[in-house]
């Protein structure tokens, strides 16, 4: 009986031990500390010490799974057989790739993003930065490989012209990015930046998941749900009021109306209203993550702007003309994201409709400016590979278009169907070694004609902190419709770009520098009599795609986030060589739009007693070529120098349920009288300066916002 | 004799099974211990034994708490970024792994805020938007699920305590939470030895701050 009761304890009670040891080393032979070893299904195991040596006891017996991890390493199992002799393991385990060692494609791009590495920028420096005015063009501005134009809106990038940049909204070609334009008065885009999660500007080389640009692409994409809180926000300030509500968290509605009036009464310009500039606007967003793996969102405006005034007409020293203008805008653009059960495919889909009517009055005569765009967007996506890190995209868009210009007898216009189709993957070779390369089609009905466009970025981690990128490739668009509508026999302009990207980021400084090279070829040109250098002329002459240029350069970028306690400094300088002929531009020629050397320096300072940030910036811009009415080209002349200091301010007060910001800032506090060009009076013998219609501008305003927050009001995040 | 086999059959089986228990209670009692209380050194050869006995004990919600736990705030303690990451990263993995277990717990909905505090660390000016809203999410799921339980208010506390003052928050502003969550920690009980304990002494702690 005993003896029975002996024989049932026994596997409970006799503990013939094994030992277990050995090292856990990476494929180089270096030892790996923390590594964590285990028998699966059982208790027993070790942690590796420093050198990755470990050593651990067990009492089972049998075939067992023994398993390795180690925090950025794939993790090994391994079987071993425990029978009753102790075992020594050589264990080897591959590093997976991860943000802690991976390189980053990183050549032409400018990114402001939270949740990407290596970022230069942050959401937040949109609107913290002074003389960006919360304006996420006129930020861009201040960037690296931009130029800085005074008397026009938009994004010009190592000498391409405003055209050549296209602003896109998740994936979707932004038609109207800007309110209309005005001769020679500067737009503000028609986006908020706190819209966006993340804002990347590409100075070229960019992906093949975007075309119809020459230059570079604006990606913004908007931001997710945050919370599920409800609040209301009014804002009030010189240029306007609005009202904004969030139920829940998901749908937000909002109505806003500006008049100028007030900033005109403050500050000093030279502008000659007949009616000040007047709107009404609306916009309504959802944003719904619908299960874990799907997300919906939904973005509409529709706005009516109202405004007449008199421009110079430079015929006389007093000689103007009127000009009024009525736009209505509507933009809409809805996207869904379904990321698919094993979590490898995500699908991106998208559908977006946008109209913008400009009604125009020129002197006495009418003209109307009219386009329409449906656009739909979808791109799958396949991960794979070590560490699911490698990435397969492909996809297509597909537009509609239809654009018109009715100016008294004449009516013009176009429809266009567009058409295009992409692919392309990343590939990482090592953690250290990542390529890019992807291949885009493109049809366009209007042409009649279809492109093949290769790209290829590659990127090479040189140290911990360090890396190599390099981007290139060919980039089509098609004519600016002021030619085609007159021309439909013209074929895709084309552009050639080829970009070496070094940067190092280490502690919390960031040095980056791009040196460039881009050809443009089938640029269209146009034959005229003389020469006229009025750039808002209709053209007239006949046009072929036999002009073409060139722009090579190099920008360098520093920043320094440790030096001002709480603060920040950015030093940008770009060097620019670039020469065209195209348009009307009898000769090869610097284009009008392009100075030579751009430099800006941005500070920023969060004094934490009074909760308020400040900002300075000084932006500085070479003089820009000039040319004369029937100018023979042989004399060169530049505008003086552009300098400009700005300053902002922002105040945070936060009590439970509600929230408040009060924000000041001066543009060119200084007050220079910066000169963008020249207009000419009809005969050619005078000329008139264009000038910013506000030498020093001053600006402020409140944002109040009631009720529960969404984690902390956006504007909080002030604080850096 | 027959009988006397067999009742000794299950007996043998079930001290088989007890001795299981009394292991896992012991083990955890243990590694709990050092999880909530080592702050002179890196607690990593703790969290990779409580893995081992998530692993084994896979149908345990505990183990994989705490295997969150421990990485959450063990990524307090690393300096690199990246790395923080990455730490955060398995612990959300091993969150799921316990939600899945044990669904509408308080406790994981406040380790679940915890992590997302631990991801708007990182970058606290552009995090605050999405983390932000994710740890009040998860902070009032916890409340509403367990309106007793003191981690959801020192949690709340310790968020308003690093908040600045500018901002609504800061230390007398805390303050309140605190208490309360002391004033919950003295009712408070909880199943095991083993189930979580924390908050109370850090709360005595950044109170004296």
């Amino acid at each position: 009986m005993k003896k029975l009761l002996l024989l049932f304890f026994l596997p409970v009670l006799t503990y013939a031990q094994i030992r277990i040891q050995g090292k856990v080393t990476d494929p180089k032979g270096e030892g790996l500390a923390f590594a964590n070893i285990s028998l699966l299904d059982t208790y027993d195991g070790a942690t590796s010490a420093e050198d990755g040596t470990f050593r651990f006891e067990t009492s089972e017996k049998g075939t067992f799974k023994l398993q390795v991890s180690s925090i950025g390493y794939h993790t090994l199992i391994q079987e071993v057989t425990l029978s009753g002799t102790d075992l020594t393991l050589n264990l080897v385990v591959k590093e997976t790739i991860n943000q802690l060692n991976a390189v980053v494609v990183s050549a032409g791009v400018f990114e402001a993003s939270d949740s990407k590495r290596m970022v230069m920028l942050k959401p937040m420096d949109i609107v913290t930065t002074a003389g960006g005015n919360a304006d996420i063009t006129s930020v861009m501005q201040l960037l690296p490989g931009a130029t800085r134009v005074g008397e026009q809106e938009g994004l010009f990038v190592r000498g391409g012209s405003a055209q050549e940049t296209k602003t896109v909204i998740d994936g979707m070609i932004v038609q109207s990015p800007f309110f209309s334009s005005t001769p020679d008065v500067p737009q503000r885009g028609r986006f908020e930046p706190f819209m966006f999660k993340g804002t990347a500007f590409s100075t070229g080389g960019y992906s093949a998941q975007y075309g119809q640009a020459l230059s570079s692409v604006l990606l913004l994409s908007t931001q997710d749900q945050l919370g599920t809180n409800t609040s209301t926000t009014a804002s009030l300030n010189l240029a306007g009021v609005g009202v904004s509500h969030t139920h829940k968290g998901w749908i937000t509605g909002s109505v806003y109306y500006t008049h100028i009036a007030p900033l005109l009464a403050l500050v000093n310009n030279r502008f000659d209203f007949e009616k000040v500039p007047q709107g009404l606007g609306t916009s309504l967003t959802i944003n719904r993550s619908l299960k874990r793996n799907s997300h919906f969102k939904l973005y509409g405006t529709w706005s009516d702007n109202n405004s007449a005034m008199n421009l110079p007409s430079y015929d006389t020293a007093e000689g103007s003309y009127r000009f009024a203008n009525r736009n209505r805008n509507t933009f809409t653009n809805a996207s869904y994201k379904y990321v698919f059960k094993d979590e490898t495919w995500v699908m991106n889909s998208g559908l977006s409709y946008s109209n913008n009517k400009d009604k125009l009055e020129i002197q006495k005569y009418n003209a109307d400016r009219t386009d329409e765009r449906t656009q739909a967007r979808l791109v799958m996506t396949k991960l794979f590979g070590n560490s699911n890190a490698n990435s397969f995209n492909f996809g297509a868009e597909s537009h509609y278009i239809t654009v018109g210009n009715r100016y008294e007898g004449f009516d013009l216009g176009f429809d266009d169907s567009y058409t295009a189709l992409f692919a392309e993957t990343e590939m990482y070779f090592t953690s250290k070694l990542a390529v890019r390369p992807g291949l885009r089609y493109e049809y366009t009905s209007v042409l009649g004609e279809s492109n093949l466009a290769p790209r290829l970025s590659l990127a090479y981690k040189t140290g911990q902190f360090s890396q190599f990128s390099f981007a290139g490739g060919r980039f089509y668009q098609n004519p600016e419709k002021e030619y085609l509508y007159v021309n439909p026999d013209l074929t895709f302009e084309q552009a050639d770009h080829l970009i070496l990207n070094y940067q190092i980021i280490k502690n919390k400084r960031t040095f980056r520098t791009e040196v460039f090279y881009k050809k443009y070829n089938k640029l269209v040109k146009e034959e005229t009599p003389g020469f006229d250098p009025n750039p808002y002329r209709f053209p007239t002459g006949t046009t072929t795609n036999t002009g073409s240029g060139y722009a090579r350069g190099f920008d360098v970028f520093f920043r320094d986030e440790k030096a001002i306690e709480n603060g920040d400094l950015w030093i940008t300088y770009s060097f620019l060589d670039t020469e065209r002929e195209f348009r009307n531009y009898p000769k090869t020629l610097a284009p009008t739009f392009a100075a030579r050397h751009n430099m800006s320096l941005v500070t920023k300072k969060f004094l934490p007693k009074i909760t308020t940030n400040v900002g300075l910036t000084y932006s500085f811009a070479s003089g820009r070529p000039v040319y004369a009415l029937n100018d023979n080209f042989k004399e060169k002349e530049l505008t003086k120098p552009f300098h400009s200091v700005s300053l902002m301010a922002s105040k945070v007060r936060q009590r439970p349920n509600s929230f408040l910001v009060f924000y000041f800032l001066v543009d060119n506090l200084l007050g220079r009288d910066n000169i963008f060009g020249y207009r000419y009076s009809p005969d050619g013998t005078e000329r008139y300066a264009v000038k910013s219609p506000m030498k020093t501008m001053v600006f402020f305003g409140l944002v109040w916002t009631f009720g529960k927050l969404n984690g902390r009001s956006r504007e909080a995040d002030l604080n850096f | 004799m027959k009988k006397m086999f067999l009742v000794l059959c299950l007996a043998g089986t079930s001290l088989v099974a007890s001795a299981q228990k009394e292991k896992y209670e012991a083990t955890m009692n243990e590694l709990t211990g050092v999880l909530q209380s080592e702050y002179q050194r890196s607690i990593m050869p703790e969290i990779n034994k409580m893995e081992r006995v998530a692993n084994a004990e896979a149908n345990e919600w505990l183990p994989q708490y705490w295997v969150a736990y421990g990485l959450i705030r063990e990524s307090y303690v690393v300096s690199d970024n990246a790395e923080k990451e990455i730490l955060l990263d398995k612990a959300e993995e091993y969150l799921r792994k316990a939600d899945a277990l044990s669904p509408k717990n308080a406790e994981i909905e406040v380790l679940t805020a915890n992590l997302s505090s631990g991801r708007l660390v990182i970058d606290p000016m552009t995090r605050w938007q999405k983390y932000g809203a994710l740890f009040e999410q998860h902070l009032a799921e916890a409340a509403r699920l367990d309106p007793q339980n003191p981690r959801v208010d020192y949690l709340r506390a310790v968020n308003i305590f690093y908040t600045p003052e500018g901002f609504g928050g800061g230390k007398e502003k805390a303050k309140p939470h605190f208490e309360s969550a002391l004033q919950k920690f003295e009712t408070f009980k909880s199943p095991h030895t083993y189930s979580p304990a924390w908050g109370k002494a850090e709360a005595i702690y950044l109170m004296g701050q």
